[in-house]
């Protein structure tokens, strides 16, 4: 999960006093933010574009420029030192994006604290500027049809809070817009389209989409967001100069600088409803910020409808109150319930008995009224929850397959193994190229393995037991393991495709040791486990594994094979570069 | 006043030549016609009592290696690949050499070294030509030839026993330096015993003798002749030889431990299949298609089988229409299309939660306590602190009066059965509960507060279309930690790719 890093300084400003390191991260954890530690982080502005990059603890610039991609470290754009500052490192909390950035999360901490109550409330009136949607985007083959805008006047940006802007921006593309495919976030302040990062002043430099596409840093990470589409949207101005080309990349013209008094933000995107939540974290994100700063509406024009955004009109939900103090087992009135989610930034009255609950616009993690007991829950503190034991009688019940597997773990333990845990994914390599087990093709099989050793779920533990023998060549002899564990098979008559078989399994490794004694310990299992129950014969068997002669599969009355037994061909074991005599068996139990 | 002694010890002492020579115990017992084990504990016992002296020496003792023992008739392959050579009229193709020796071909290709050193053949290309040595018919044995000859006639011989018999033993030695397998050196202790001159006065003097048994047997018992024997009195404090049980691996006490915790508080136990369908492992728990864990990036896809059955139409609907918009339950849903053909996808469980989910479904009347121990699969590289499969345990209350102080009770009873008296509560977000809690518990070792797993009551999304109605409490623990903390692991890799030492070493009652 990516980490974020709030600076001290701009959380206590918003926050409006200043909390002790140690109380701080005490309560974040009551909050539910996952706190991973303090840093001195470095600033370094970059000479070409003019943005603050935050470099590590090492005092050394960072290779890239957030801004421009420049590289910090080299002769040509070397990176100027901008100060240090405190920075609290925070582990992203996916579900609430609304906490991403120092003013999010003092407004949150602001209540959850007690210092205030209730939704805060921001200035948006009615604006003239308007978004028409081209009706092609309408059709099928376009990636991302919805677009929602808000304009933010009255912005007093410095350095600081622009690179907080930005890193908003990226944090909500990535937990809200799951890396920009569901919602992408553009903040535009001017007319021409140069991309970002290409020097205006030589306006040759400008490039065409697929020229983006193709070569710029951005177009090239996120070209596979349009891929199988046939058109993308561009957002143009009124005289047809192009402002962005969402998802992908703004226009140099548009960029936002200290300079910047208004912003038009767009957000695109599949669907309205993670746009306009994306569009109200921006939105209230700045006006915190930014406390003289007002928003204005953009009204978005589609063939046939039309919207006028951003939409902060809180979502109203309506809690019993009685239904939640039981659910979390704290005997709440509907005062006090109302109370808690006013602490939470909810705006929260009782009427009739009943908590009227109004969420905020840029609350993205409330479904159903159940977030909001949970809301209350926290406002109220996890760690001032009363014990309560359980009530009801209910009989305990083992699986049935596990006792057999903790019977069979017994009587192996009597008989001198030690139990060896191996790991239940394996490979062809290991298993048929290796010990010789028969190929009958049955394996399942692993789509997307992350290493060339687990390509399939193991079908025997005995590969698992010759790799703990190789381990452990040096260690004295007689050796005797043994491993109790599911296998698994493909299986069309399953209704997942497999069927898993308990099994155990035992090598016996040392100078001396052979057929005779796997088999005294095996007839000893099968007598113990009850398998032999019904009769159980042996036949010769021909395998790989074993030397020849020395291999026999055990059958069961019905003449099904329940297990295997020989000794360990000196071809298989030279393969495990074992030296010394090894027998093994098998069965399932 | 004579001394009693055991007739055993007195037959030692007389045998012992007087002139105080040292002899070695082996040697002694050949003498006496007696095992060596008794004549050592008679030394060991007149040792004590100053009548003899007991030296060490250490000689090195030859065999024929794993290697040398396999020739047959102990005769080196490059003498028999050099003899086919010269029956083959002084030069042939090397491959041609393996059955015209009887030797396989990598025998006869292991011997090209030799038969160069030798100079007993010159290698050009893949043919071999005789050398010199040969021209004028066999030559004699070289001293590591006539070696092992001497060790395969007459077993194992220390170096004296070697050097008695004329072999150039350091010649020899030097040939096969590089060769190992041939024959083998082990270093030999023996012991020397010679009778000391209070010993020698002693026997002068006269000596009674008594009947001293070791060990007490059918034969003494059933003649009643134990009556007369005195038993020698063993030395109480000397340590017995090593001796290990056959027992359970450390990990599996853990995951036997957390078992009976929940039987015992009245939980059923329940199980599902490792390869799982993406419906009951995510769909089923409102996880949305397009959530990060469900990438091929973190979780393993099957590709055979490719694909599982969908359960009841009916239930497939319920949790489609959650998805899509909340259907019956109170939710707005995830607002995404949902796609059955993703839903019976097979993955490999990457949580127990999928078998709770089933038995939730298959009844879900309550009350009901349920739970599953087993291994769940993640996409992860192998390294000190990940393993693409770890254990969890997963349990659920299904109870018209479960709360969620209910489910922090219950989290900390667990810990507390399983060693950890701290623990603490803090919030947390999983797609499928709600309250979610992750659950900490205080390492002393580490004076720090460490996540053990998540907990919460199950979103009304996930057991209304299962078909229950009543609050479910829910958590996914992790138990490898647990054994981490418990047998002080630092590398999670040890619990799977065991050195018999720790199995061995660990013991089986709570450290």
């Amino acid at each position: 999960m990516p980490v974020l890093g709030i600076p001290l300084d701009e959380l206590f400003a918003r926050y409006g006093a200043t909390i002790e390191p140690a109380e701080l991260e005490h309560q974040l954890h009551r909050f539910g933010c996952s706190v991973e530690g303090w840093a001195t982080a470095f600033r370094w502005r970059c000479p070409s574009c003019g943005t603050l990059s935050e470099g590590g603890e090492d005092a050394a610039p960072p290779p890239a420029c957030e801004g421009c991609g420049a590289d910090l470290r080299s002769a040509a754009t070397p990176g100027a030192p901008a100060g240090e500052v405190q920075v609290l490192r925070m582990e992203l909390l996916a579900v609430r994006p609304d906490l991403f950035g120092p003013e999010g999360l003092a407004r949150g901490l602001r209540g959850f604290l007690r210092r205030e109550s209730g939704a805060p409330r921001y200035r948006v009136e009615p604006g003239s500027f308007s978004v028409d949607v081209d009706p092609g985007l309408a059709g099928p083959g376009v990636h991302r049809p919805r677009i929602v805008a808000a304009i933010v006047r009255g912005l007093t940006l410095d350095d600081a809070r622009l690179r907080g802007l930005m890193k908003l921006q990226e944090n909500v593309h990535w937990a809200l817009g799951r890396d920009r495919k569901l919602a992408s976030i553009g903040v535009l302040d001017g007319l021409r389209f140069v991309p970002l990062g290409f020097d205006p002043a030589q306006p040759h430099s400008a490039l065409t989409p697929r020229e983006i596409l193709a070569k710029h840093p951005k177009g090239t990470a996120y070209a596979w967001l349009l891929e199988g589409n046939t058109k993308a949207p561009l957002l143009a101005d009124a005289k047809g100069g192009v402002l962005s080309m969402p998802p992908i990349i703004n226009s140099e013209a548009t960029r936002v600088t200290t300079a910047t008094k208004e912003v038009v933000i767009d957000v695109t995107g599949l669907a309205d409803r993670h746009i306009d939540k994306a569009l109200a974290m921006v939105v209230t994100s700045l006006l915190e910020a930014c406390p003289g700063a007002h928003a204005e509406t953009v009204t978005v024009r589609y063939a046939g409808e039309t919207r006028v955004t951003p939409d902060l009109a809180p979502h109203e939900v309506v809690l019993d109150p009685a239904a939640a103090g039981r659910l979390i087992g704290v005997p709440w009135t509907a005062d006090e319930v109302a109370e808690l989610l006013r602490f939470m930034r909810h705006d929260a009255t009782v009427v009739d008995g009943q908590v009227r609950v109004l969420v905020p616009a840029w609350r993205s993690d409330i479904l159903h009224p159940r977030d909001l007991v949970e809301d209350a829950a926290i406002a109220h503190g996890y760690d001032r929850i009363p014990a309560v034991g359980l009530a009801a009688a209910t009989i305990g019940l083992p699986q049935p397959r596990e006792e057999a597997a903790v019977r069979a773990r017994a009587a192996l333990a009597g008989l001198g193994f030690l139990e060896v845990m191996t790991l239940a994914i394996t490979s062809e390599e290991a298993t048929y190229r290796k010990t010789g087990l028969p190929d009958d093709d049955r394996q399942a099989t692993i789509e997307n393995p992350i290493s060339v050793e687990q390509t399939m779920v193991r079908v025997s533990v005995l590969p698992g037991l010759l790799e703990t023998l190789a381990i452990n060549l040096g260690h004295s002899y007689p050796q005797r393991i043994a491993e109790v564990g599911l296998v698994v098979h493909a299986d069309p008559a399953e209704e997942t495709g497999a069927a898993e078989t308990m099994v155990a399994g035992f090598a016996l490794a040392g100078d001396g040791l052979g057929y005779a004694d796997a088999r005294s310990a095996l007839d000893a299992l099968l007598r113990e486990t009850g398998r032999d129950a019904g009769g159980v014969r042996y036949r010769a068997l021909d395998w790989p594994l074993f030397i020849p002669g020395r291999g026999a599969e055990v059958l069961d009355g019905a003449g099904e094979r329940i297990g295997v037994v020989g000794e360990v061909h000196p071809e298989v074991l030279t393969r495990f570069r074992i030296i010394h005599p090894v027998a093994v068996a098998e069965i399932s139990l | 006043m004579g001394a009693v002694l055991r007739e055993v010890e007195v037959r030692v002492l007389e045998a012992l030549p007087p002139g105080q020579e040292a002899v070695g115990i082996e040697e002694l017992a050949r003498r006496l016609g007696l095992d060596q084990s008794p004549v050592a504990g008679a030394v060991a016992t007149l040792a004590e009592r100053g009548l003899v002296a007991v030296s060490e020496e250490s000689e090195d003792e030859f065999r024929a290696g794993p290697k040398g023992s396999g020739w047959d008739g102990a005769e080196f392959p490059e003498r028999r690949v050099a003899r086919a050579l010269v029956a083959a009229g002084g030069e042939a193709e090397i491959p041609a050499l393996a059955q015209a020796s009887g030797l396989s071909t990598k025998e006869v290709g292991e011997s090209l070294r030799w038969l160069t050193q030798r100079g007993w053949a010159v290698k050009d290309g893949a043919r071999l030509r005789a050398g010199a040595a040969w021209t004028a018919g066999e030559p004699a044995l070289e001293p590591d030839e006539l070696l092992l000859r001497f060790l395969a006639a007459h077993g194992p011989a220390r170096r004296a026993a070697v050097l008695a018999a004329g072999e150039a033993l350091d010649a020899a030695l030097g040939r096969l330096a590089q060769r190992a397998g041939v024959v083998d050196r082990r270093e030999r202790r023996r012991r020397l015993v010679a009778i000391t001159v209070d010993g020698q006065a002693l026997l002068a003097g006269g000596i009674e003798s008594r009947h001293e048994v070791n060990e007490l047997t059918t034969e003494l018992l059933v003649s009643g002749r134990w009556r007369e024997a005195e038993f020698r009195a063993y030395d109480v404090t000397l340590p017995g030889p090593a001796a290990v049980p056959g027992k359970e691996h450390p990990f599996r006490r853990i995951l036997q431990e957390t078992r009976r915790a929940f039987l015992e508080m009245g939980f059923e136990e329940t199980r599902s299949p490792w390869v799982e369908s993406a419906f009951w492992d995510f769909d089923a728990l409102f996880q949305p298609q397009d959530h990060p864990a469900r990438d091929m990036q973190d979780t393993f896809y099957v590709a055979r089988p490719e694909k599982a059955a969908l359960p009841d139409p009916a239930l497939v609907d319920r949790v489609r229409r959650t998805h899509e918009d909340g259907g019956d339950t109170g939710s707005i849903g995830w607002r995404t299309r949902w796609d059955p053909a993703l839903a019976e996808r097979c993955v490999l469980r990457t949580h127990t939660t999928a078998a709770t989910a089933r038995a939730l479904y298959a009844d879900p009347k309550p009350p009901r306590r349920i739970f599953s121990v087993g291994p769940v699969f993640r996409r992860e590289t192998i390294d000190y602190k990940h393993l693409p499969v770890f254990h969890q345990v997963d349990g659920i209350v299904i109870d018209a009066n479960a709360s969620f102080a209910m489910l922090l009770t219950l989290l900390t009873t667990f810990y507390r059965k399983m060693g950890f008296p701290r623990i603490q509560f803090r919030p947390a977000f999983f797609p499928y509960t709600e309250p979610s809690v992750e659950v900490f518990v205080y390492l002393e070792s580490r004076q720090d507060w460490v996540e053990m797993g998540g907990a919460g009551v199950f979103r009304p999304e996930v057991t209304e279309p299962l078909g229950c109605t009543v609050p479910v409490l829910a958590w996914g623990l992790g138990l490898e930690r647990v054994a981490m903390f418990r047998f002080g692991l630092s590398d999670i890799r040890e619990i799977y790719l065991a050195h018999l030492d720790w199995l061995k070493e660990t013991p089986l009652c709570r450290s």
